[in-house]
């Protein structure tokens, strides 16, 4: 057996970081390497090294035995290498072909684009590796988990035969991740060779031939998956023991903090997102909210925070209605909220610290005497929550956009948890966060939950959901499917109603 | 559309070391000198000689240091008066020119600040000095106490009034602050041509307003030439006055947090919409300001062709102070004796005041991309984020 | 870089020791300072006028003649504080708008000439305040006021005009109601109305009447759209000629009729088919008003040491104002031009 690919003591410096130190890693030819590490260990460094997008400070790469140069994209490609990115780089009004011929495109005749040429290969690509892609269709219309197979087919067209995939898991139901490790099986017993990057530690058990672990941009170790565990592979990559299972005691649920019903509401593009939903969260409960993103679980968490309008129904905090009121106003009745997308939301990400600790409470004492802001008050909170909630920054004075994502995370968290709440919305709380950081989120949660709060968590991990759930309700396409009790449910069965299979018929295929 | 520049530095002095003061001050400064370079290259080809254009420029923005010496003897050995103040008339006259500048400078600022992109000082900026100016010489017999407190409101608070209603469109309509204040420009002139060829119009033919009377008149400080005015030092109290209301107060607070992130001033719960308003209404104040500054401290009446553009200029004044009133007081310094000793330089070496503009305008493109300048000096990149000034046209 | 900082400390150097210098040699010649009004050196009728006798003057009577272009009211006072503070023996400035600051200026120093182009001394109304509202209650000694009859020559192209009309209406238009540019448009109406007698013919006016001492103004000097619209709406009211007394209005005008062929243009100050030669097949003649003759005659004599204040006035007989070729003019309108000009100058026709 031939390695088909080496990285032989790569070394990657950025001002005032050392992002890769002397990474070797070796690709056998016809398996499947699992790179794991945290956010900011360095692997998408590496691969942006190994797609010739950064030029290695030392070290080199070995191609087949052939040490090789790789200047750019094009070099890569080249060497056979493909890349499909997390975030697909697709054009939604165009059609597959036309997306999988971008910047390639063939003509015959000189001049004329020649389209049937690609549509043929690509048919020709889909039948061979079942990837059951209509080359006709429009990206628009396809489901995420197609769009992802788009990509591998763009990477296949170019006749790679080492193929990169960076977080493929990330955006794909439990069903989808299926569908996309069947294709992987197909792709190696084709004979290629396949880099795959994740966070997932089951992910990584259950495809992968070798596994590599890297913190800190230092190689830790590899390891066989067959002596593998979740637990061990969790340790090599935090560098300390972590605990993975939720420590939570039964729920004590109390009064009904939130009750809503019949809600509708329309997203900025004027669609009907959210279709006559109704539940309620009691206090001392984790109600988690399942559902594969896009169906309508932001446009629920805006409209309960007051950040989109409603279009009929229904919201009532400890009783009172809040559904035509401020988002000030929610938030000064005791709600507070972990947005989704926390750059967009949750920072100002060119404010310090300090100021991101005090963003929905500037106006008030102690932070502020009349108009007049409180420095002292200020620095002194954010020193105080910085040291609290452990986050790893030079000083409170460090603007926000500055701090990793599990920092960032952690300034919101801390900013939501110092003041008083009778709701938590936590919506994505550990999207893109390390494994260390998602431990210390979960546990904060938790730990609002056994205070007495209310805590709505909405997420499409699933493995979260059940993690930190007492009730789950799955959403499909703007309404909630069903609401069950956290143990009486499996993955699986979440996973039909997140795919829309009507609650009576998911429950028969249980 | 929309407009991009590197981070400003968000508060005050306690966190930002020395070294990074240096780091925000080192671009502008290149891009000025390279400015200067290339003015100067522009020079050679239309066949004068930079160096005695620039000598020109400098003598007139600042004074001959020899004849100030020489002034400062004469004063000692006889008492008299009048070759010291001919020394220091250039400088005077470089701060005179600055005062309209750092106004209109610190009006683009604080709308930048909050996302908003204020085209319409320079019609403010003509409604704040023709309201002053109707306060100034339609009352007559007030003390000076009384009086110019008076006027310089009137034009505050017209400029202020201007600046709202594209303010309050955005808010109410949705309707894009930067065709809306380009629409208020237009209405301003037109109304001005009216005003001053009708209701304002002093008698005698001319189409000027009456001059303001003297108790509306911001003191001088020296007798003429010199026209050297209060209005400096209120220029200076102004920009103090919006760095603390930006970084000190909540309301600035709000300001800036919507102007770097809307979508996360509305999730703390700010009020977007109101502050709009508010912004436009303090941005156009104080482009009224310096409106006010100049008819009450230099003109004492308007005429048409009141402004030498000071509005539009205040956009690059903004741009190149990166929109902290710090920044935009050094800025508008620079545009003071850049614009101020054009006139020696003129005269002096026959080269035509356009030619400021021009390194103006070179200036401008360095500042608002940085990277020509930092690629030409091989100046690394500190940090690569960027923050958005303004938002598009369909946000 | 080192290069760069090398050039940068050779300029500051050279920008010092220039400074120190103090300017450079200066000259014992006759020194003439022009300071523009807002319409800049390049505004093609006025402050360019203007400054065509200062540049006669340096080549032909070897003074040393230079100017000021003013961007901003502000600059006036400066500008000719610049002038002052070089020692400037004539200084010449453009414009009503700089009355009160020359008249300031020119008592303040009443050992230097001036020369104020379209405005003159005494100037001040009942109840003024001098050197405020106007400029002197009394002729200044040192000042002269450059003024023109402009009536006269506008006279003849109303003359001409009428003669010239086909639809039996001509038009006019200012830019601001000021007497520098009615004066224009009182002749021309003046001229129309002499042809009708003459002629037993009942040509109209449209967009002046002396009588109401209104009629139809831009509010600008700068506004070439408004010119087009005037001019535009003039047609449709039946008019095929118009003088547009407005400055680069009438350029706006001028390319009206030249797209729609509907109209022809008289021109003012300078001859239009010169200065503005791209329209010289829609110009039917130009009011000249011949500012740079007087600048001319102004410097020659305060360089003979024969100036002396008070108001010079431009006239056709004097040669100061005058009319340029009329397009297509018969030999008998030719010759009753002449004619209508010697009896302007005798007085026996009056040009209002």
């Amino acid at each position: 057996m031939t390695n088909v690919l080496e990285l032989r003591g790569i070394t990657k410096r950025f001002p005032g970081v050392l992002a890769n130190d002397k990474i070797d890693i070796t690709l056998r030819e016809g398996k499947i390497l699992a790179l794991l590490g945290e956010n900011g260990a360095g692997k998408s460094t590496l691969m942006n090294i190994l797609y010739g997008l950064y030029k290695p400070d030392e070290g080199k790469i070995i191609v087949r035995g052939k040490e090789v140069e790789i200047q750019g994209p094009n070099d890569a490609i080249a060497q056979g290498i493909g890349m499909v990115h997390q975030h697909f780089m697709l054009v939604p009004v165009m059609t597959v072909t036309e997306n999988v011929m971008l910047g390639i495109e063939p003509v015959k005749n000189g001049v004329i684009l020649d389209k049937e040429k690609v549509a043929k290969r690509i048919r020709e690509i889909s039948d061979e590796y079942g990837l059951e892609v209509d080359p006709t269709a429009y990206i628009k219309d396809l489901p995420v988990g197609i769009q992802q197979r788009v990509e591998i087919i763009k990477v296949l067209y170019r006749q790679a035969d080492i193929l990169i995939l960076d977080e493929p898991t990330a955006v794909l139901t439990p069903q989808e991740v299926e569908g996309l490790f069947k294709i992987i099986d197909t792709l190696i017993k084709a004979g290629k060779s396949i880099i795959f990057i994740t966070h997932k530690l089951k992910e990584v058990l259950a495809v992968a031939d070798d596994i590599t672990v890297l913190r800190l941009g230092t190689v830790v170790g590899s390891i066989d998956p067959k002596e593998a565990t979740s637990e061990i592979l969790a340790t090599m990559m935090v560098g300390r023991d972590v605990n993975l299972v939720v420590q939570k005691q039964p729920a004590k649920p109390g009064e009904p903090v939130l009750v809503v019903e019949d809600l509708f509401v329309r997203d900025e593009r004027q669609h009907l997102t959210v279709q006559g939903v109704s539940f309620d969260v009691r206090k001392g409960e984790v109600l988690g909210v399942a559902g594969v993103q896009g169906n309508g679980q932001t446009e629920l968490v805006y409209a309960l925070t007051g950040l989109l309008p409603l279009e009929a129904g229904t919201i009532r905090l400890l009783g009172e209605p809040i559904h035509h009121t401020t988002p000030r106003n929610i938030l000064e009745r005791g709600v507070a909220h972990i947005p989704e997308d926390r750059q967009r939301h949750g920072l100002i990400l060119s404010f310090p610290i300090h100021d991101n600790m005090m963003l929905c409470t500037y106006y008030k004492p102690p932070f502020a005497r009349g108009i007049s802001l409180q420095e002292k008050a200020i620095f002194s909170n954010a020193e105080a929550l910085v040291k609290q909630y452990d986050v790893r920054t030079p000083s409170i004075y460090v603007n926000a956009g500055n701090l990793s994502g599990g920092n960032q995370q952690k300034v919101i968290v801390a900013r939501e948890f110092s003041r008083p709440i009778e709701l938590l919305i936590a919506s994505q709380p550990t999207r893109g966060l390390d494994v260390g950081s998602i431990e210390y989120i979960h546990k904060q949660i938790i730990k609002k939950r056994d205070e007495g709060s209310g805590v709505l968590l909405v997420s499409s991990e699933l493995d979260e959901i059940l993690a930190l759930s007492d009730r789950i309700a799955v959403m499909y396409k703007g309404q909630i499917m069903d609401i069950v009790d956290a143990d009486k449910t499996s993955k699986e069965h979440l996973g039909l109603l997140m795919a829309g299979v009507h609650p009576s018929e998911a429950s028969i295929k249980n | 559309m929309s407009n991009t520049t590197t981070p400003a530095p968000e508060t005050g002095k306690k966190e930002k070391k020395s070294s990074s003061i240096w780091q925000e001050l080192l671009v502008p400064v290149l891009a000025v000198v390279t400015g200067l370079i290339l003015g100067a290259i522009v020079i050679v080809m239309s066949g004068e000689n930079p160096f005695r254009a620039y000598g020109a420029l400098f003598a007139g923005s600042f004074g001959s240091p020899v004849d100030f010496f020489e002034g400062i003897r004469i004063y000692f050995t006889t008492g008299e008066t009048a070759a010291l103040i001919k020394a220091i008339y250039p400088f005077t006259e470089s701060l005179v020119t600055a005062t309209p500048y750092i106004f209109a400078g610190l009006s683009v600022a604080i709308g930048f600040r909050c996302g908003l992109f204020n085209i319409g000082a320079e019609g403010q900026f003509f409604i704040g000095a023709l309201s002053s100016a109707f306060v100034g010489y339609s009352i007559k017999g007030l003390p000076m106490i009384i009086h110019l407190p008076l006027a310089i409101s009137a034009g505050i608070l017209g400029g202020a009034l201007w600046g709202m209603i594209p303010g309050y469109l955005k808010a109410r309509f949705g309707a894009h602050e930067v065709v809306n204040t380009i629409m208020m420009n237009w209405i301003a002139f037109r109304l001005s041509d009216w005003l001053l060829n009708g209701p304002m119009k002093a008698s005698g033919f001319r189409p000027v307003t009456p001059n303001v009377e003297a108790s509306a008149e911001l003191p001088r400080f020296f007798s003429d030439p010199l026209r050297f005015n209060l209005g400096f030092f209120l220029a200076l109290l102004a920009a103090y006055l919006v760095y603390w209301f930006l970084f000190k107060t909540t309301l600035g607070f709000e300001i800036r947090s919507v102007g770097a992130n809307p979508d996360a001033a509305k999730y703390a719960g700010m009020n977007i919409i109101r502050n709009f308003v508010l912004v436009m209404f303090i941005s156009g104040g104080l482009a009224g300001m310096a409106g006010a500054s100049q008819v009450l401290g230099v003109d004492h009446w308007v005429g048409q062709g009141f402004s030498a553009g000071y509005g539009f200029d205040a956009i690059a004044l903004a741009l190149l102070g990166k929109s902290h009133p710090a920044g935009v007081v050094l800025a508008a310094l620079l545009f003071g004796f850049l614009r101020s000793g054009a006139t020696d330089m003129q005269s002096m070496a026959r080269i035509p005041v356009d030619i400021i503009s021009i390194v103006q305008g070179m200036i401008i493109v360095f500042i608002a991309a940085p990277d020509i300048i930092r690629w030409f000096y091989r100046i690394r990149t500190a940090k690569k984020e960027e923050t958005v000034l303004t938002r598009g046209w369909g946000s | 870089m080192k290069k760069f900082y090398f050039v940068m400390a050779a300029l500051v150097v050279a920008s010092l020791v220039i400074t120190a210098c103090g300017g450079g040699a200066s000259s014992n010649a006759f020194k003439v300072g022009q300071v523009t009004d807002l319409g800049g050196i390049d505004d093609k009728s006025f402050n360019a006028t203007a400054y065509a006798g200062v540049e006669k003057a340096v080549a032909e009577l070897g003074v040393e003649g230079k100017y000021l272009e003013s961007t901003q009211q502000a600059d006036y006072a400066k500008n000719i504080q610049q002038f002052l503070d070089e020692d400037t023996d004539l200084i010449i400035t453009v414009g009503f708008l700089l009355g009160v600051d020359t008249a300031t200026a020119a008592k303040a120093n009443p050992d230097t000439m001036f020369a104020i182009v379209d405005y003159a001394y005494p100037d001040c109304w009942e109840g003024a305040v001098e050197g405020k509202d106007c400029g002197s209650t009394t002729e200044i000694s040192n000042v002269l006021g450059l003024t023109f009859s402009t009536d006269q020559a506008g006279f003849l192209a109303g003359y001409a005009a009428a003669a010239s009309t086909q639809t039996g209406k001509v038009a006019t238009f200012g830019g601001i109601n000021l007497p520098t540019v009615n004066i224009f448009m009182k002749g021309y109406e003046a001229g129309v109305n002499y042809y009708n007698a003459q002629k037993g013919t009942n040509v109209e006016v449209l967009g002046w009447s002396t009588e109401a001492g209104d009629g139809s103004f831009t509010g600008n000097f700068d506004s070439l759209d408004d010119g087009r619209s005037f001019a535009e709406s003039f047609v449709q009211e039946g008019a095929d000629i118009i003088m547009p007394v407005a400055g680069p209005v009438g350029l706006g005008s001028a390319a009206y009729c030249q797209e729609s062929g509907s109209c022809k243009i008289i021109g003012v100050d300078t001859d239009w088919t010169v200065s503005a030669s791209e329209y010289s097949d829609i110009i039917l003649t130009s009011v000249l008003k011949n500012m740079n003759v007087a600048v001319y005659d102004a410097i020659k004599a305060a360089q003979s040491g024969d100036f002396a204040g008070g108001v010079y006035v431009g006239t056709l007989a004097n040669n100061g104002v005058g009319i340029a070729n009329v397009a297509g003019a018969s030999d008998e309108l030719k010759s009753e031009l002449d004619a209508i000009k010697q009896g302007i100058i005798d007085g026996t026709i009056s040009a209002q």
